[in-house]
């Protein structure tokens, strides 16, 4: 009976077989050892011992049948009793939840629905609580239902699967309902009581909420105050005495914009942003991970983001560059897609799986940076698994996957003016090298001139001849020192000393046959102007071949020049024995050259011997010698010029297949996807043919576009946050259901609108912000808005912050006098070593090029700096966004005890000594000026006075340096 | 389309395809009860909280802790299960045979064939383990430890391995075991570091400071390196003399004070004043702990510290009387380094070309000063509240690689284990094939391991969260099994 209702019932067979799609089964299926029907078939005796029990259960179900099941009563204080650990709020294990009608109807993952009104011996709910599977048995641990519970269930389903509606004790949210996807608002400016304290617009949203919590902004801070405070913000150094002087001085009504613009036209500017940004993509000087080997290019990137800001580049092509800097001339800015640490080739594993699941890794850490750093979502979460919070699939993260499917971890040459003009010098140098070049072969005795000619040599042989006319030239190969025959070009000079030979000239080349490897060894190399093994020719015969070149019109020839290898690399596969002939329309072939009369062929003999000097007479000798001279020098230059600047900044390449990877396993790939933008917005989907950087371009411009509502929002909380220590949103890299609700949502849209319609301008918006009133508040406690909002949150005053630890170490060597202003170009040392595993050991004293600013440190991944790294530095292995504050014991020894500190106090010291003489109160007075750009108090003044004539004016520098009042913002 | 249209759930057919299924999942169809979710889930509750004044202030556990400290005796460069704890009968019977079915190509290169535990193996005290003559000295205290044979980690690389290990990801960035441990449960101890980490005198692994760092906790929480070799870093200002520092801090204390005064009520402020009390607390009874000399004869023979034939091994025991004295003065968690980086397996456990030659000379530095470690704490009571644990980041392969005499890296079953506070002595758990290559039985990858540490000290490890880049992020990610078998 039992067999005849499996038979009966087709739908058990689509549920048995879709048991059998749990993952280990679903791998023997994939790899086609069974057929579908033989792996049914294999485990049909499980199904049978199914139906008994499901069986059982239906009769002994319609046996204790009277009264409806009660959803409420009977059935949900069963789920409770056993499935909610894994399957309500808190957990959604497979994806399945019981704890709220429309998902529990909806089913989870591999199995939905999971519950079939009116039919529970279909329903898997029943399969899985019966154990009708044994692996499949729910609960997995503790106590199973039993057989009375699952009656009851089953009863509950065939009788309809009544689940009133109101009666969930939790209400569900639409995960797209979310505040930061909706289209960005146009909120109107608030009304405001305290009608004279807002100086901007920005202002009336800030005190419309303190008014509602019946709050005060704190006092205005004083001028000096405030000048310090701006300062660290735009620039990371706090004012000199005389730029503060001038600042006080200036009474005018527009002092405070003229600061601002001061500042933000400072380069300085771009040192202290950044930081801010570098902190966010995580940038670091060395490839982290195995073993943490420097990555000596990667600078480029961190001045491209210094130099982007200082020129106020707009944000959306901010973002371009850094996706497409290829195709704009920005190429150092893609050093952003590859900011993250990397397994280089050598460290990872030999074996497939260990190479596929590297490459995952890279690719997975640029969707986690884009994702973060402009979207401020956490897309990285679907790697493995559907978003647990936000509307993200795996199937959204692979196909975002695919916009960067080809980039590599790699340098990468860069455009810049400078090196643009160094190889336009480079050009202008060609020419004389092919005029000496000439000179020299007119030194060389002519071919079957009855003088014995050099031996051939791998690089360069040159074969005088005529001057005789001809439109044809064939080079015939007979023998070689080994192997198939490699000439990396055959060059034909007629008497006004042009190569006629090139295919630019229009002349065609045929031959005996070749041995094609694509990029290296190909036909078309042989003329094609460019040396070097991998741009030559190979013959498809051991010691044989031959090429043919013919021109467009008749030439007058007198030299044909040869190699196999003009780059010096390869020494092998050299023609040792050749014949040249040339032909014209009127003759036929005449042998005009050949290697009879050339010394024997030394193996042994240096490849760079190509010219000898022996025979030619004194004048001639001096002459060849000049001129070798002056190609070295000329070869040198242009070498130097061509090797240009590399960044690492990705290589792109063909694109990688993409596909879904369950579980985020490379190992389990599934279907293929294309580069799709997020489903959560009117996704964008690119056909599978679409070249490389059309899809990061496309990619840039989704990012970019207006219908993205998360761009501007993002950047302006950034900005925001840069300013205040935190954001209006906290969560700066989610904004997601996960993330933080803004405090001031319609201060947000506010800016994000500003930024947008400023040309996406960050300096316009820095602007805004540090002149207006919120920002000009002081620290100032007030009582009852601390009980209140004890985090400042509402921005009640202006937040009390320690300064980060760039900012003290460059102050630090500011104040000493020691700040080297040097920008850009490779960073300096703070260890004993640029990359690798261990035994890093500081530079204790900065010199020199260790006295720049912190930002142009050569950055060592998870080395944190052995003074200032205590400072809550991010270590460059995840993205900060923002900068935690921590308060330790350690950063107290580092401040105090550490040779920087005792160094740039003795610096400072003598600074002063030098500036103001030798009488305590004037050293006292100005090294408060200095450092806290303020006078001494004459308590303070009376303090230091014993202090500095007993232990010295650094005692009293040290003391700074360490002090509350220097290490926090005004 | 909008956001509204787009979330009307489309039919479902009654058994999805997997096709569409992969298609539908998520999307517009899925939902949560974000606000119940925030108000209920007992993750964000159950994070410590922090008075940036006392960062590291004593806070109280989940729930009653078995230990209130741990020692971690971490091996690096991957120690092989089949020299040392997991014995192999048939391996020695398939020496110099091929692996039927086995990979062609391990992480290095081509596999070679089987080769027979390099030492030779012997029953041990009541419970008659099996444990290799590599380590005679450990081998004796085989009855207190519980051992566990099928760790598996995500990483066949040593560095993203060890991250694994120290800090439940393969990549970098994230807060290691210690820091997790410091921010939930603060301090004993309020004049050293909560969190001392003891490099090994041969040098750093191969992740380096990882192994100790905060990730995106705060700095307070990293671990504080140093060793009996080298002190902690700016203990004193080289060329002030102690009556100029004290002047000098005592200058800096009333600026301090005054500042504080005109901004009544600023707690960072006063944290700040406090850590550079503290900082001079420790100024003291650093060098202090550090001073081996007082250590009697007896003690220094225990751990092999005056081994004048092998100045490594007693430099190396000098630090494991460090990892004592640490624990005695109530440090919470001691980190104990044992092998450095990737080295062609000259300086740590990474044995792939001559792997009995150089696990000869690395087990001796290893073997008398851990087991004297072990004794000395037991002896001294402290064992009752301190967890020990040994481990490495995997094991090795049961072939030898292709031409060399050394085995291969091999993440799928590997041997750590416990002894101490709260763990049932004499266990051996989780079983690895006849061969030795992959974990069988009661598999564990290293989550269920951290899971089980943090268990031991009252700390759910689903619990102890932080929230970073909008993630409640935890030390062992979404997994984790505490392996309750091992449990006293």
């Amino acid at each position: 009976m039992l067999g005849q209702v499996a038979r009966k019932d087709s739908r058990w067979i689509f549920f048995t077989m879709s048991a059998i799609e749990n993952d280990r089964a679903r791998s023997y299926l994939s790899r086609g050892a069974l057929a579908p029907m033989q792996a049914f078939m294999h485990r049909y005796s499980t199904p049978c011992r199914m139906l008994l029990v499901i069986a059982a259960v239906a009769l002994l179900a319609e046996g204790v049948s009277a009264n409806p099941i009660d959803f409420v009563k009977d059935v949900r204080p069963i789920f409770e009793k056993h499935c909610y650990a894994c399957h309500s709020a808190s957990k959604q294990k497979s994806g399945f939840r019981l704890d709220v009608k429309s998902e529990a109807f909806k089913g989870g993952d591999a199995y939905a629905p999971s519950i079939i009104p009116g039919k529970a011996k279909e329903s898997p709910l029943v399969h899985f609580i019966a154990g009708t599977e044994s692996d499949l048995l729910m609960p997995p641990a503790g106590e199973k239902l039993t057989g009375e519970e699952i009656a009851i269930i089953s009863r509950w389903i065939d009788e309809g699967a009544s689940w009133p509606d109101g009666v969930d004790r939790i209400s569900i949210k639409d995960r797209r309902d979310h505040w930061s996807f909706k289209p960005i608002s146009k909120p109107i400016i608030p009304e405001v009581m305290q009608v004279e304290w807002p100086r901007h617009d920005l202002d009336r949203f800030i005190l419309a909420k303190l008014e509602k919590e019946g709050l005060r902004p704190a006092p205005e801070a004083e001028r000096a105050t405030w000048f310090r405070r701006v300062s660290f913000d735009l620039t990371g150094l706090p004012p000199t005495p005389e730029q503060m002087r001038e600042f006080l001085d200036d009474r005018r009504a527009e002092a405070y914009e003229v600061a601002v613009d001061r500042l933000l036209d400072s380069p300085h500017y771009g040192e202290r942003w950044a930081q801010h940004w570098l902190d966010v993509v995580r940038y670091a000087d060395t490839h982290g991970f195995e073993v943490n080997t420097e990555r000596p290019n990667a600078w480029p990137y961190r001045d491209y983001v210094i130099d982007a800001l200082n020129r106020d580049t707009p944000y959306d092509q901010f973002i371009r560059e850094q996706i497409i800097g290829d195709s704009l001339k920005q190429d150092a800015a893609t050093g952003f897609l590859v900011t993250a640490s990397v397994l280089l080739p050598g460290q990872i594993g030999a074996d497939e799986p260990s190479k596929r699941l590297a490459r995952q890794d890279s690719l997975d850490e640029i969707v986690v940076n884009i994702g973060q750093s402009f979207l401020g979502l956490s897309i990285g979460c679907a790697r493995c698994h559907d978003h647990k919070f936000d509307p993200i699939t795996q199937r959204d993260y692979y196909s975002m996957q695919a916009f960067v499917a080809g980039v590599e971890y790699a340098d990468r040459d860069v455009y810049s003016p400078e090196a643009e003009a160094l190889r336009r010098q480079a050009e202008l140098l060609k020419p004389r090298l092919a005029q000496i070049e000439q000179e020299l072969a007119l030194l060389e005795p002519k071919a079957k001139s009855g003088v014995e000619r050099m031996p051939v040599n791998p690089r360069q042989n040159n074969d005088r001849i005529g001057p005789l006319k001809a439109n044809k030239v064939r080079f015939t190969i007979n023998a070689t020192n080994n192997l198939e025959p490699c000439i990396d070009e055959l060059e034909v000079f007629n008497s006004r000393g042009e190569n006629v030979a090139l295919v630019s000239n229009g002349t065609k080349v045929r031959s005996s046959g070749d041995t094609t490897v694509a990029d290296r060894h190909e036909l078309r190399f042989v003329n094609d102007g460019q040396y070097g093994n991998s741009r030559s020719w190979m013959s498809n015969e051991q010691g044989r071949g031959w090429i043919e070149l013919e021109f467009p019109k008749e030439e007058e020839i007198t030299r044909i020049v040869w190699g196999r290898d003009r780059l010096a690399e390869y020494s092998d596969r050299l023609a040792i024995d050749y014949l040249i002939e040339l032909a014209s329309n009127s003759s036929d072939w005449t042998a005009v050259a050949d290697s009879s009369d050339r010394r024997k062929f030394d193996p042994n003999a240096s490849a760079s011997a190509e010219f000898s000097m022996a025979g030619l007479p004194p004048e001639e000798a001096r002459l060849a010698m000049d001129l070798f001279a002056e190609r070295k020098s000329i070869e040198e230059k242009v070498k130097k010029a061509s090797a240009g600047q590399l960044a690492f900044a990705g290589k792109f390449r063909q694109p990688d297949v993409i596909r879904v990877l369950s579980r985020g396993d490379p190992e389990q790939p599934k279907d293929e996807v294309r580069p799709t933008t997020l489903t959560l917005f009117n996704p964008k989907e690119l056909p599978s043919d679409v070249p490389e950087l059309d899809r990061r371009r496309a990619l840039a411009e989704w990012i970019v576009s207006e219908e993205n509502p998360l761009t501007a929002r993002v950047m302006a909380n950034r900005i925001w946050q840069g300013h205040f220590g935190t954001g209006l949103v906290e969560t700066a890299n989610d904004f997601g259901n996960n993330g933080s609700a803004p405090t001031h949502p319609e201060l947000l849209d506010w800016l994000a609108n500003e930024l947008v319609r400023g040309n996406w301008s960050l300096k316009a918006m820095h602007r805004t912000i540090v002149l207006s009133a919120t920002y000009r508040q002081s620290t100032q406690i007030d009582r009852e808005a601390f009980a209140k909002d004890s985090d400042d949150r509402l921005f009640w005053r202006y937040p009390l912050r320690r300064l980060d630890a760039e900012i003290i170490r460059d102050s630090m060597l500011m104040v000493a006098g020691e700040l080297n202003p040097k920008m850009g170009g490779a960073g300096f040392d703070l260890f004993n070593q640029r990359g690798g595993l261990s035994g890093f050991s500081p530079i204790e004293v900065p010199e020199g090029e260790g006295r720049r600013r912190m930002i142009y440190a050569h950055k060592v991944r998870r080395e944190r700096d052995a003074v200032f790294g205590a400072f809550d530095c991010p270590d460059g292995g995840q993205s900060a966004e923002r900068r935690r504050e921590s308060t330790t014991p350690i950063q107290a020894l580092n401040l105090l005890n550490s040779r920087f500190t005792l160094a740039e106090s003795a610096a400072f010291a003598a600074r002063v000594k030098g500036e103001v003489g030798h009488l305590p109160d004037d050293q006292i007075r100005r090294c408060y000026e200095i450092a806290l750009n303020r006078s001494p108090t004459a308590q303070e003044l009376e303090e230091s006075r014993p202090v500095i004539e007993k232990h010295g004016l650094e005692s009293l520098c040290r003391v700074l340096f360490n002090s509350n009042e220097f290490l926090f913002w005004p | 389309m909008n956001a509204r249209e787009r979330s009307i759930a489309p039919v479902r057919s009654h058994l999805m395809d997997r096709r569409a299924f992969l298609g539908n999942m998520g999307t517009a169809l899925s939902s949560i009860a974000l606000a119940d979710l925030l108000s209920n889930d007992r993750l964000l509750a159950a994070s410590p909280a922090i008075d940036p004044a006392r960062p590291f202030a004593a806070r109280t556990p989940h729930f009653t802790p078995k230990a209130k400290n741990v020692l971690v005796i971490f091996c690096a460069g991957a120690v092989s299960q089949l020299e040392t704890w997991d014995y192999k009968p048939e391996l020695i019977k398939h020496d110099g045979m091929p692996l039927k079915g086995g990979p062609a190509v391990t992480f290095q290169g081509p596999a070679g064939e089987l080769a027979r535990p390099q030492y030779g193996f012997r029953p041990r005290g009541q419970t008659g383990k099996m444990v290799s003559d590599m380590i005679p000295h450990l081998a004796e205290l085989t009855d207190d430890i519980a051992f566990v044979h099928s760790l598996t980690s995500k990483s066949n690389t040593h560095g993203p391995a060890e991250n694994f290990l120290s800090t439940g990801f393969v990549l970098d960035g994230f807060p290691s075991l210690g820091s997790w441990l410091t921010y939930a449960l603060g301090s004993e101890c309020d004049d050293l570091p909560a969190y001392v980490a003891i490099p090994d005198p041969r040098g750093v692994p191969q992740a380096g400071s990882n192994n100790w760092g905060p990730g995106f906790l705060p700095a307070a929480f990293q671990g504080t390196p140093f060793s009996a070799k080298e002190p902690v870093r700016h203990l004193s200002a080289p060329g002030i003399s102690a009556e100029a520092d004290r002047a000098a801090r005592e200058l800096l204390a009333r600026m301090n004070e005054r500042h504080l005064a005109e901004h009544e009520g600023e707690s960072r402020l006063a944290a700040r004043i406090a850590s550079y009390e503290l900082a001079a607390r420790m100024q003291l009874s650093v060098p202090e702990v550090s001073d081996l000399s007082s250590e009697p004869a007896h003690i220094l023979k225990l751990y092999g510290a005056d081994d004048a034939s092998n100045s490594t091994k007693a430099a190396f025991a000098r630090n494991c009387i460090l990892a004592r004295r640490l624990i005695e003065k109530g440090v919470r968690f001691v980190q104990l380094f044992n092998g450095a980086y990737a080295s062609g397996g000259e300086l740590n456990w990474d044995g792939h070309n001559k792997l009995k030659e150089q696990y000869d000379k690395h087990a001796a530095i290893l073997d008398q000063p851990v087991a004297g470690l072990i004794i000395d704490l037991k002896q001294r009571g402290l064992l009752k509240d301190t967890l020990v644990v040994w481990c490495t980041e995997f094991g090795r392969m049961p072939m030898f690689q292709k031409g060399s005499k050394g085995r291969d890296h091999n993440p799928d079953g590997f041997t750590s284990w416990f002894t101490g506070a709260g763990i049932k002595p004499g266990v051996s758990h989780g079983i690895t094939d006849e061969l030795g290559q992959k974990a069988v039985q009661d598999v564990h990858p290293l989550y269920d391991f951290n899971a089980t540490i943090l268990h031991l000290l009252g700390l759910d490890h689903e619990q102890l969260t932080f929230e970073h880049n909008g993630i409640q992020r935890r030390l062992t990610n979404v997994e984790g099994k505490v392996i309750r078998e091992v449990l006293a």
